[in-house]
This record gives C-alpha cells, structure tokens and sequence, in this order.
C-alpha cells in the first residue's frame, strides 16, 4: 500500500545526523540540547528546527527520542509538516506534532491541532478539529 | 458547472490513504458556497473528486432545504450524486422521502419511489395526507414538484390517482397553475364548485379565471391585475348563464390608482351589472348602489384640491335610475393661509352638479352650485385658562337649477362670526391618573337667509360631538345655519395608562329660531336640541365599549348608537347597537332597531370558530347569521362557512350559503395562513 | 379638589401646546385630523415638538333591511398618537378612538355629502381627543 506521507518508509534504525549552531551536553540527565538552525536527518527525511533536545537511553549510546520546539518543519519526499513542536519517538518510529500543524500534500493541506506520523507503515493521521480544502484535480 | 470555491471539510479526525484518498471522521463537516454537509464519515478520493459518505448525514441548502439521508456518494461540490434513503425537508414545511434521491447540477433533485407530505409523521400511524409516486422531481429554481404516477392518500386511504401532477413547492408565489378549489352551496345555485386557475403574465399582470359550476349555474369568474411604474389597477367580474334569469347576466367591478406628476393622485373605481339581483345572488357585493367614479386629488399640509366625476346605478326595489342624481360632477380647492397678525385664514372654493337624466319637471331636477368661503380665527388664552377663539367669515352661494319648479337662479352671501369658550382643567394623579374636565361654549351668528333652492344633498344631517360646536351642521351648503345660535357642552375624560381610560360629553344646541331643514330624528330641529350624550370605556383587558345618544325634551331616545368590542389573544368579540326613531322624512316609517354580533375565537390548538348574527328587534326578526369553523395544522387549512340570509325582496330571496375549502399547506407561499401550529404527536 | 386650570397659573398646557410641529399629512383624513389640532394648538411648523398620527378608518353596515339594503353605515376610526419633545424623547403617546354614523336611506348626492360629513366629524372627534390627552398630559410647572 502507498506510503501515504513521505516517499517511501523510513527504517528506525538508519543512523541520524544531526547538525546545529551550538551543543550543550548535560552529563546529569543524559540528554544534549542542539540550539541554533539544527537540522535532523534520518534516511529520506530531514527534520529542522530552532532547538532540539535529545534523549539517550541509559547506556547513553543511542538515541532515545528528541524534541523539537520553536516552529518545527518535517520535510519526507515530496509531502511536508510544520508545526510549533515535534517529539520523535525513535524505537516507536512516531513523529507527534503538535500546534498550528500544517500538513502539505500535493495540492491538498490539511490543518489541525495534532498529527502522527508512523514512518514506519507511512500513515499519517491528524486529529482535533482537522481542516482541509478538498480542490479539484487539474 | 463546476463551482469556483473549493469545497472546505472539517473533522475530528483526518488521515490520508495512499496519494488520493482523504479519509475523515468525527463530526465531519463538508461546505460549499451554501451548501453544508454533515456526516459520520466522508472519504474523498482526489482522483474521481467523488465524496463517500456514510451516514447520519444532513444536507442542508441555505435554511429552505435539508436532506437528511444514511448514505451518499457525491462530487466535490455537492451539486451532483445519488443519495440514499433520503428525507427532504422545503422550507421546514415540506418533507419528501425517497429510498434514493439523485442531485443534478445542484438544482434538480429526482426522488424514486417517493413520499411527499408536509404534516407531522407520528411513529408509524399514516399522516394526515401524503402523494405518493414512482417520482418525483424537484426543480428549485422553477421552485416546482413534478410528480409521476402519482396516489393521494387521506390517513392511509388512497383518494386519487394521476398519472402525472405538478405543484409549487413552499416558495412559489407567483406561478400560472390551479389554486385551491372550494365547494359553494347556495339555496338558489344548489351545490357548485369553483375550481380557481391562476395565469402568471410576466412579474407585473396576471389573470384568475375560476369557472363555478353548479346545477343550477355556468359561471366564469375572472380577475386582472396589473402593476405600472407609477400605479396598479385590478378588475374582477363575472359571467354566468343560470337558471334563475332568463338572459346571460354579468358584472364588473374595476379600481385603479395612480400616481400623478407633482404629488397628484389619481384613482377610479368602475362598477356595473346586467341585472340587479345578480350581485346578490352570487353573493359578489352587498352595494345596492353602483358608484363609478373618477376622481384626481393632491393633499398637502396648507391645501387641498378634488376633482371628481362620479356615475350612480341604484339597484334598490322602488328607485328608477332616471330619477335619482346620477351623473356627479365635484371640484373642491383649500388654501389656509398664516397671516403674520396671527390665526388662520381659510379658503375654501366649490363646484358641484348633479343631473338626473329624466327630464321632466321636479323629477328631474339638475342642479349646479358654486360656493366660496372665506374664514379667519385665532384662539387667544385669557386669564384663569379660558381658551377663547374668535372666527368672522363669508359665505358666497350661487345656484343654478334647471328642470324644476324651484328659481333657475339663486345667490346670496352670507357673513358669519362665532366665538368659541373652552376652559379645560386639569388634574395629574401621583398614580399617573390624568382627569380632564372641559366646559364649552360656543355663540355663533350668520347673516342672509336660506336660498330657495332644493335640498338634495343635507337630507340626512346627524348630530354628534363632532359637530356639536361647528359653524353649520348640514353636510353640504344647499343648507346653511343662519341667525343666532349657541351650544352648550361638557367633556369629561380619564387617561389611565395602566388602567382604564373613559371620557363623556353633553351638549346641546340653542337656535334662535326652529330651523324646519333639519329632519325631526336629527335631533337638531327644535330651539333647543336634543340632549347629546355620549361616552367611551376601554379598559387594559382589551374591552372597549363606544356609546351616543340624543334624548329630546321628555328624556325617551330619539337616535342611539353603540359599539362593543372586546379582544384577547384567544377570543375576538364586537357587536353593535343602533336606535332609530321613525321619521317620513329620512324615509324611514317605523323606528329601525338592529343588533349585530360577531365573534371568532380558538377551539383548541387547531380549530378556530366565528359567529355572526344581524337581529332586526323592530321587525323581531333575524337578517342574517353566520357560522365559520377554520380547522389549520401544519399540513392542512379547512375553512368551513355557512351564512343564511333571512331577507327577502325582489333582489334579495332567502339564501342559504354554504362554502367548504380544504387546503393542503406546503405548496406555494400563500399557503401559511400562519396559525399552522404543528400537532404534537400523541 | 386637585384640578388646575390648564390654561391657567398652575397649568403649563401652553408651554408644550404652543408648538407642536405636525407631520405632513398624505391623506383627506390626516389633512383634516391636522387642520383640526392645528385649529385648537395653532399653528407651529418650526416647532419643538413633533406630533406624529397613525389612522385606520373601517365602514360597518349597520340597519340592514329585510330587503337587505343598508340603512346606515358607521365609520369606526382610531389613531395612534406620538409627542416627541426637542430632545426626541418621547413626552406621550396613546390611542384614541370613536365612531360616526351616517344614513344612506336618502339621494346618491346625500349619501356622498353624508358619508363626507361623517369623515369630518370623525376626524375633529379624534383631534379633539388628541388635544386633551396633550394638554393632560403637560406637567403642571
């Protein structure tokens, strides 16, 4: 079955890049925040947004999930999300945005309040008040 | 075509399948332009543009119409698709249920194996009426119904069938097609229905032509109307072979008004018929007396001009046409003036002339008048409140008669002064209870004497408080008031603006000499008048009670009058009273005594009854009584009348009328009479 | 006995009644309603109050005969009223009402001059009614 967000499925163990201005590190609660135009990439989609906070797991190595605030966007293949925040939940392979989300598709947008993303089987589903223009084909 | 805006949808929950398909649920809400969608869950797919819909969904078109269906499959802008087991509702009167119902192009809805009715369904009880049809078609912007294979059922019980019906849908309000039938029953004509067929000439004519069929009658009633720019006119008649005449009999009755150029006003009425009973038979009017006229006039706040031209037919037993006035001719022209030294000056010019087309002598007396008058009066305010105004004035007559015994001409002038005392008193309550107490005076000269010449038009002069303190009480100046003369008066009145309110005058009028003009039950021909009374009650419950009376010098009644009225929300009452003592002179030989009495009222939620009853207690005997019963829920108005006419005359036999219409409400506008309240399901 | 004379010291009838200012009438009717009040208040076209009228006039048959012609008509006339003072405020308001009656038994010229009459007096008996509601209703100064 199509995808229905982003070109193709993304696997969650693909490695992350993550790129940003500035890297604080905090020993105590094993997590690291990336400030300044950080831009997360997993296989064919990238993630970008003004801070990013990561959180490992115990052993520290890898990656538990991430949180992105600030005005977030998430770009996979052609289709495209904004919202004002994003947790990436890495072993669930969810994306939940949350606030003003805007979902581009094509020539379709739909609008709500909260969307998750399962890049794993490429669905995507929004909720609260959902609001969506129907145009025709052309 | 395909609407320009896009179509915007709404939900609770949203999620996309694939590259093309939106699936969304949870109080999904689909709007186009004004057509809004509800629905469970709607799935789009981009591809075909068509939306899936699974119910409950409402389909809602502005306020007139809602569709209320559990399936549908649509395109885009909801302008076409098929819908399944659809509910229609027009103008939350209308319902139309299908098991399917196709939209076209967003203005044709086609209902298969339909059921259309506009009263209330109760569980599972059969409603009032319903048409069933293989189909019917809706068309909005014709706003027409187009049935096919069509069964009318009565509770349950089909009445008829037609193979195809159209009717106008609940905002028609113009459209050529047949209006409600109605049964008549009349003693004469036995039982006859009149079947009304409207034709719709463009938005400013249109024509009723309403066949009335009976044993006794062939009759074609018509009506034309037509608005112009600057006016209307509307003529009704009628045309009838009938077993009562020997010849064809006919009517016309045509009225017309029309706005003239600098603020001049013309308007003309037209009435005439074949023979005299047939108005009455038919029961079109009650005149016994055809006015046609045509008159020109322009009011304004200092003047005021009438040009008529006026034509007679008497119907009435005993009067021949040739000998009544009837061809009328009036010109009338006001001016009040404002002098800077204070009061008004009035003028006041008058062209009259009636003829009579017999030609002999008496009988047919014509007669011409030219008046002209001219009155200053100013009130001044004297000390202790005393309103005093003084008036002088002329009169300036000329007559011209012809074909009579009476001087071809006459002319005369006459001054006059009066003067006019009020000196009203005052007294405002803490309760917001005003009482005024008014004495009143008049004293009042005219010089010249009375012309020989006829009275023709100040036969009939009444006396109340209208003209208790006027300069000269006959209606027309072929009778003036001359010498000395004087009234007396008295008025009382109570203003209550929460409670009652009430007021009563007395007066009497004082003549120097008897003035032999004035017919013995005016009350005005003696020195010393009759004694005036007269008075009004109303009260906040909606009661009002107006009452007069002239009681001559050993205090019995010479003239009574009263009205009654009394109104609440579920009751309407009034009834009249009216005295007259006889007199030769106002033809009238025996004293005339006549109650009438009419009331409606409710009879519960959906039925409201009306009585009437005219008693003549001279003759004791009854003239006319009358009952009506108006039964209206929301889908049907049943108006059922009986009237029996107890007169008899050569035009007139005892007539008893009966009339039945049954109306089915939800088809064209002029259908709500408005008390439709819906019925309750019990 | 508590009653003032209107006119008088204690009333203050004249200070409202002298001007009163009355729309322009459309009708026979409303033109001899205004001739009427202007005749008794004056007449004050500049003036600070505004008087505005509402008629309705019907005819009832009254005295029908046997032969079912109609002896006597009367013209059942009421009027809405409304004062408003120079600051548009409204100092009254009310209804009055009462009938005329006038015989058709006589020639088609006496029944017009009759019907005309009763217009007449009709109309002075509603002014008349509406003079005295405005001069109860100037409060006494």
């Amino acid at each position: 079955q199509q995808t229905a967000f982003g070109a193709t499925s993304v696997d969650p163990d693909t490695p992350v890049e993550v790129e940003s201005d500035e890297l604080r590190v905090n020993q105590a609660d094993g997590t690291a925040e990336f400030v300044g135009n950080v831009v997360i990439v997993q296989g064919v989609m990238r993630l970008g947004a003004p801070r990013v906070l990561v959180v490992y797991d115990e052993a520290g190595e890898k990656v538990r999930r991430m949180e992105a605030t600030g005005g977030v966007t998430l770009v996979s293949g052609p289709d495209a999300a904004e919202a004002q925040r994003a947790d990436y939940d890495i072993e669930a392979g969810k994306v939940r945005l949350q606030g003003d989300v805007l979902l581009v598709q094509g020539e379709s947008t739909l609008a709500s309040q909260d969307l998750t993303i399962d890049l794993t089987t490429g669905s995507a589903q929004m909720s609260g008040r959902v609001r969506t223009l129907l145009n025709p084909k052309n | 075509q395909q609407s320009d805006a896009p179509a915007v949808l709404v939900a609770d929950r949203v999620w996309l399948e694939g590259q093309s398909r939106v699936i969304a649920e949870g109080a999904v809400e689909v709007m186009q332009g004004d057509v809004r969608l509800r629905a469970a869950r709607v799935s789009y797919d981009r591809d075909s543009e068509r939306l899936l819909i699974d119910g409950p969904i409402i389909l809602t078109r502005g306020e007139n119409e809602v569709i209320v269906a559990d399936a549908a499959e649509l395109d885009r802008d909801l302008r076409n698709g098929l819908i399944r087991s659809a509910r229609m509702v027009i103008n939350q009167q209308l319902q139309l249920a299908a098991a399917r119902l196709d939209r076209v192009d967003g203005r044709y809805a086609q209902l298969t194996r339909a059921t259309v009715s506009s009263c209330q369904v109760c569980g599972t009880r059969p409603p009032l009426w319903q048409i069933k049809a293989r189909r019917v078609i809706h068309d909005r912007e014709e706003m027409q119904l187009y049935f096919d294979d069509a069964r009318m059922e009565v509770l349950g019980v089909p009445i008829f069938w037609t193979p195809r019906l159209r009717l106008p849908d609940p905002n028609q309000t113009r459209a050529t097609g047949f209006l409600i039938p109605s049964i008549k029953r009349n003693s004469q004509l036995l039982t006859g229905v009149k079947v009304p067929y409207f034709i719709k000439m463009g938005d400013h004519r249109d024509l009723t032509l309403t066949p009335y069929l009976s044993s006794e009658t062939t009759t074609l009633e018509w009506r034309y109307r037509q608005a112009f720019a600057n006016g209307r006119i509307t003529f009704e008649g009628a045309v009838s072979e009938d077993t009562l005449y020997n010849k064809g009999r006919a009517y016309v009755q045509g009225y017309g008004q029309f706005d003239l150029p600098r603020d001049f006003d013309l308007s003309f009425t037209i009435e005439a018929v074949t023979d005299d009973a047939y108005l009455t038979d038919y029961g079109y009017s009650d005149a016994d007396l055809l006015e046609s006229n045509v008159t020109i006039s322009r009011v304004r706040s200092d003047e005021y001009i009438e040009a008529r031209l006026g034509h007679y037919f008497t119907l009435r037993p005993g009067e021949s046409n040739s000998e009544i006035p009837s061809i009328v001719g009036n010109v009338l022209y006001e001016k009040r003036l404002f002098p800077r030294l204070g009061g008004e000056l009035r003028f006041k010019a008058e062209e009259h002339s009636h003829l009579r087309y017999s030609t002999t002598p008496g009988l047919g007396r014509d007669v011409v008048r030219l008046n002209a008058e001219a009155l200053w009066f100013n009130t001044w305010t004297l000390p202790l409140g005393l309103r005093a105004e003084g008036l002088v004035g002329v009169h300036a007559d000329g007559f011209i008669t012809r074909q009579d015994a009476l001087p071809a001409n006459q002319s005369g002038v006459s001054p006059t002064a009066a003067l006019t005392l009020r000196w009203p008193w005052v007294r405002n309550q803490a309760n917001g209870v005003s009482e005024v107490i008014e004495p009143v005076m008049m004293a009042a000269w005219t010089g010249g004497s009375g012309l020989a010449v006829a009275n023709d038009e100040s036969t009939r002069v009444e006396f109340d408080e209208g003209n208790l303190l006027s300069l000269s009480r006959f209606p027309a100046p072929d009778r003036r008031e001359h010498g000395l003369r004087g009234a007396l008066g008295l008025n009382w009145t109570r203003i209550d603006p929460q409670g009652w309110d009430a007021r009563l005058t007395f007066g009497t009028v004082y003549k120097a000499d008897v003035d032999g003009n004035f017919s013995p039950s005016s009350g005005l021909r003696n020195s010393v008048s009759d004694l005036l009374i007269a008075g009004q009650f109303r009260n906040q419950a909606g009661l009002s009670l107006t009452a007069r009376g002239l009681f001559n010098h050993d205090f019995n009644i010479n003239k009574a009058e009263a009205r009654a009225g009394w109104s609440s929300d579920r009751y309407a009452l009034s009834a009249s009273y009216v005295w007259l003592s006889a007199d030769a002179t106002e033809n009238r030989p025996s004293n005339v005594s006549e109650w009438l009495f009419s009331s409606d009222f409710d009879l519960g939620r959906h039925l409201r009854g009306s009585l009437e009853g005219r008693y003549d207690i001279a003759a004791d005997e009854p003239v006319s009584a009358g009952m009506g019963l108006l039964y209206a829920n929301e889908c049907v108005e049943v108006e059922l009348s009986v009237s029996r006419r107890f007169a008899s005359s050569t035009i007139v036999t005892p007539a008893t009328d009966f009339s039945l219409t049954i109306g089915l409400r939800g088809f064209s506008a002029a259908s709500a009479s408005g008390r439709g309240v819906a019925k309750s399901c019990r | 006995c508590g009653f003032a004379p209107a006119y008088g010291p204690g009333g203050n009838a004249a200070s409202v009644t002298r001007n009163i200012a009355l729309a322009a009438p459309q009708t026979r009717l409303e033109y001899l309603l205004n001739q009427q009040i202007e005749r008794r208040l004056g007449h004050a076209p500049g003036g600070d109050y505004q008087l505005t009228t509402a008629i309705t006039t019907s005819d009832e048959r009254i005295a029908v005969t046997s032969t079912n012609v109609t002896r006597r008509f009367e013209i059942v006339g009421s009027a809405d009223y409304t004062l408003t003072g120079p600051d548009g405020a409204v100092v009254t308001q009310g209804n009055v009402g009462g009938f005329t009656g006038y015989s058709t038994t006589g020639s088609t010229v006496a029944t017009t001059a009759a019907r005309t009459d009763a217009q007449d007096r009709l109309m002075v008996i509603l002014a008349d009614q509406i003079v005295t509601r405005l001069i109860a209703a100037a409060p006494a100064s």
